[in-house]
């Protein structure tokens, strides 16, 4: 524990910081310590080390790291076995052999390796590039791999790719690949710094179509195709693509079935962005040549329109479900769709960099590009070009000003994709759209094989009177139903007025989730309208239908039925509705439900019996103020339903101490803090404090008057929630009758 | 709505749970935004690690839904997460550099001013360790303030108390754990 001493020091320690000029400071020192020796020596040991302290401290905490570190110490901590060791032990590899080969100089680093530009000393003396794997991985069967595609990577000569020479395993036991050494920038740059045009890009994107039709012919597929695999150097004057890293990405995918989300994160060959869908699914075995030519899409979509259709940001903000079903569902903007979504400045620096004003840059691509570009990243692989050397016709056709293969799709055709991207939204659609068209609806269908069923028990049972009851309720759940779930489909239409009007025609609906988030939206905007018999109706359904959901949801459903009831006029609803809401939670030793079912129930005086039912809640409620280290949020609330208890069990004094303690509080909430003025001000009239009382009435009746002038509002938990307000309302009313009626208080 | 936002919602209502189910999905966001920089930046490129804890809130926040309630909570579950990642992290580094035994720091021949960051977060990491004993709140601050470079607003919001008693806790907590760890030599 800290003694006081200590204390003492750092009060005197804190104090003297804020002088400036050392005769102050001594002067304080000596007046603060007076004789205490110890006391003194305590300070001045602070102060000595103070100046050495704050450079130890750097503001804002801890220095810079660079990113990759700390990427991987937040991926290490989360379980992920990354090799950080290798890798600094890999940074000291400069000089040594792998292989038979010396390594020279460090060249770059991907997501998968880092590699060196290295010599080769037998059988040809000759530089090469060495590419070593980062991950750890089963190097051996990398390498058996590797051979095993071997000859057919010896069997691609093409001058727009780079060979292959040799893989291996480094002494530290991970594989590495060798390859012909290729100096160049990877082809989005290149294209960016030399500003080429459209068509120049195009040309460019022929040559690496053409590179990839060579090996697939050969048989090999590329499947990790992305900027950064794809070269361009300078020959003779001439700008040559050479597409690199041949054969690495199967020999490294045995990884890619291990299942566990972890290990797939971290093993994604590809670059999401220029993943194929089929890739991420990641089964592994089943991606043909169709997977490069999605990725050649991409390619080109970047190449024209500046980035790839969905970025790897996005694509990993999502988690890697999310990832996939982006790729698999969600389709691409047109790219001359996405430039013009772009934002000015952005807008004219891509123009630039092809060397075009930006309205004729969206003109070139709308049209025929935008559609090659499309029919090349279908997500069903069977609709895509069917080859590399296809889509580059397609590209040649469109150079030519020849018609291109590629063609707007159909309306059909696009249905059918409306459905794939909105499948929920569709299901509603379709039982609306077979209601309609059907006559008898889907949901009387079900209703009729339902009572085919119920008959036969029915019938068994010799219950025909009970079966007749049974059955007008079956039908009548099963049109609920229906209704519902057409609302459903109109709320998410944002058509909340034909909603309400489906959900008026629900009688008695059967408990579903469903049905729920329907009249729960449907009640709220009643009565965010003052319409309270419409709300109240809503919400008289809800409860019902709230029988599915945990006890949560519901006591936030009784927060806002109670309110509705009584702005309605309905006492006598709102007392059955409190006889239920307390039956249900009695017995709770939940302080939160506690406390909430007496907010729900006291909103007007209540008899004694009900009084008596609550005070076991009301203890359940208070004992958690208690305990220490609970919410103080909470805990204001709370002193709100203790302070409503006490009030109405006729416990003057104990209201007003709850009411006070609410006050204390230092988290802002405005409806939180009028609303315990407002019962401070009936506990103080009730002690004969009247002109208290009228200031306290007063203090909580202004924020409620100015927030229903403004217009009630959803709100939020720091603000206030409408039913917050509601209920602040309430009571300020019945602190008006009470107060201001009285004959002693002259208005 | 992502997890996190409906978390601090729940929280906002005053839910006591909420705030447990926060560290873990903390740890997620924080993961995904490295991953994805990773992807994105060359890995010489440096970062405070107090600009990811930001970068992760801005991306929360960006709905405008959030509070300065939300806010609070979701920085010190951050700055506990990235108390451990940092920790751990370091610790690793040490282990390396050292010939791979738990060997104890040495701190005697460096001026401790000039600590290398890994070295320094393991020693303050002793010391927050005996703080936490002796003076819970001023531990919170501290790994509030050092870990996740919270301002002393944030701070304070966060613990209830006076921006001045944020200050003055982090001001004396500085000068207490420096001399605790010179004590150490």
């Amino acid at each position: 524990m800290i003694d006081t001493l200590t204390e003492r020091a750092e009060d005197i320690y804190y104090s003297v910081l804020e002088m400036k000029s050392p005769d102050a400071r001594r002067s304080f020192l000596d007046r603060a310590c007076g004789g205490d020796a110890v006391l003194r020596s305590m300070v001045e040991k602070l102060l000595a080390s103070q100046s050495d302290a704050e450079k130890f401290f750097q503001e804002g905490g801890v220095a810079r790291l660079p990113v990759g570190q700390l990427s991987q110490s937040v991926a290490d901590t989360l379980g992920l076995a990354e090799n950080v060791e290798a890798q600094a032990r890999e940074d000291e590899a400069i000089g040594k052999i792998v292989g038979h080969y010396k390594l020279l100089q460090r060249i770059g680093e991907g997501g998968c390796g880092i590699v060196y530009m290295a010599e080769q000393e037998k059988p040809v003396r000759r530089r090469v590039a060495l590419k070593i794997i980062k991950l750890g991985m089963d190097t051996k069967g990398v390498v058996a791999r590797f051979e095993a595609e071997r000859q057919a990577l010896a069997l691609m000569d093409h001058p727009n790719i780079a060979r292959v020479l040799d893989a291996g395993a480094t002494e530290s036991g991970r594989p590495f690949f060798v390859m012909e050494l290729v100096r160049g920038v990877k082809i989005t740059e290149y294209c960016d710094q030399n500003e080429l045009d459209t068509r120049q890009r195009l040309r460019l994107f022929i040559l690496v179509c053409q590179a990839i039709q060579h090996a697939h012919q050969k048989g090999i597929i590329h499947r990790d195709i992305k900027p950064s695999n794809i070269l361009v150097t300078i020959i003779d004057g001439q700008p040559v693509p050479k597409v690199i890293d041949f054969g690495i990405a199967k020999a490294i995918e045995g990884r890619l079935t291990d299942n566990t989300i972890f290990t797939a994160y971290e093993q994604f060959i590809g670059t999401p962005a220029y993943m194929s869908p089929e890739q991420a699914v990641m089964s592994g075995v089943d991606v043909d040549t169709r997977s490069d030519i999605y990725s050649l899409g991409v390619l080109l979509y970047e190449l024209l329109a500046g980035r790839p259709p969905f970025e790897t940001r996005e694509l990993m903000e999502s988690g890697i479900d999310g990832l996939r079903r982006t790729l698999q569902e969600r389709e691409p903007q047109r790219p001359s769709a996405m430039v013009t979504t772009m934002q000015g400045s952005a807008l004219t620096l891509l123009a630039r960099s092809r060397h075009a004003d930006p309205l004729k840059l969206i003109s070139l691509l709308r049209g025929d590009l935008d559609w090659i570009v499309i029919r090349a990243l279908e997500k069903d692989r069977a609709r895509r070009y069917e080859t590399a050397n296809g889509l580059a016709m397609d590209v040649q056709r469109f150079l030519d000003n020849e018609p291109v293969v590629a063609r707007p799709p159909s309306r059909y055709y696009r249905l059918q994709k409306l459905v794939r991207r909105n499948k929920v939204t569709f299901i509603a659609g379709a039982i609306v759209a077979l209601a309609m068209i059907g006559g008898l609806g889907m949901a009387t269908w079900f209703w009729h094989q339902e009572r085919e069923e119920r008959k036969r028990a029915v019938v068994a049972e010799h219950m025909a009177m009970a079966a007749e009851q049974q059955q007008a309720r079956l039908r009548m759940e099963a049109e609920d139903g229906e209704f519902i779930a057409k609302a459903a489909f109109l709320i998410s239409q944002n058509r909340i007025i034909e909603a309400d009007d489906l959900a008026g025609k629900v009688s008695a609906t059967k408990p579903s989730l469903e049905a729920e988030s329907v009249l729960r939206t449907l009640g709220k905007w009643h009565a965010l309208n003052g319409h309270w018999t419409q709300a109240a109706m809503r919400f008289g359904l809800l409860l019902h239908a709230d029988q599915m959901d945990d006890s949560w949801a519901i006591t936030d459903d009784l927060l806002m039925a109670g309110p509705i009831l009584i702005e309605r006029g309905d006492m006598q609803g709102y007392e059955q509705f409190r006889r239920a809401a307390i039956a249900h939670y009695t017995g709770t030793t939940d302080p939160i439900f506690g406390e909430r079912t007496l907010k729900i129930s006291l909103l007007s005086p209540a008899d004694a019996q009900m009084m008596k039912s609550l005070e076991p809640l009301s203890e359940v409620a208070a004992s958690s103020l208690e305990k220490p280290g609970s919410n103080p949020v909470m805990e204001s609330w709370r002193c709100i339903s203790l302070g409503i208890m006490a009030y109405r069990q006729g416990n003057h004094p104990a209201a007003r101490t709850w009411c006070q303690k609410c006050l204390s509080y230092s988290e802002y909430n405005p409806v939180r803090i009028a609303t315990a003025h407002i019962i401070q001000a009936m506990a103080c009239y009730r002690l004969g404090e009247v002109e208290k009382a009228i200031s306290e009435l007063e203090a909580g009746r202004k924020p409620v008057e100015s927030e229903f002038a403004r217009g009630l509002e959803e709100g939020n938990g720091s603000a206030g929630f409408w039913y917050d307000w509601l209920f602040a309302r309430i009571l300020l009313r019945e602190a008006e009758a009470l107060i201001e009626k009285s004959p002693s208080v002259e208005k | 709505m992502s997890d996190i936002t409906l978390v601090l919602e729940a929280i906002n209502r005053g839910e006591s749970q909420a705030s447990e189910k926060l560290l873990p999905l903390v740890y997620n966001e924080l993961r995904n935004l490295a991953s994805a920089r990773m992807l994105h930046e060359s890995a010489g490129h440096t970062l405070q690690p107090t600009a990811l804890v930001h970068e992760a809130w801005l991306r929360l926040a960006g709905d405008g839904k959030q509070n300065w309630k939300g806010r609070a909570y979701f920085f010190a579950a951050a700055a506990e997460a990235m108390r451990r990642i940092l920790v751990e992290h370091a610790r690793r580094k040490t282990r390396l550099k050292h010939g791979g035994g738990q060997q104890r720091l040495n701190v005697e021949d460096l001026q401790l001013a000039e600590t290398p960051p890994d070295e320094k977060i393991l020693l303050v990491e002793d010391a927050l360790e005996q703080l936490e004993r002796s003076n819970p709140e001023r531990a919170r601050v501290v790994v509030m303030k050092f870990f996740a470079g919270m301002t002393n607003k944030e701070v304070a919001d966060m613990l209830d108390i006076g921006e001045r008693s944020v200050d003055r806790h982090w001001v004396c907590a500085k000068a207490w754990l420096f001399q605790k760890l010179q004590d150490a030599q």
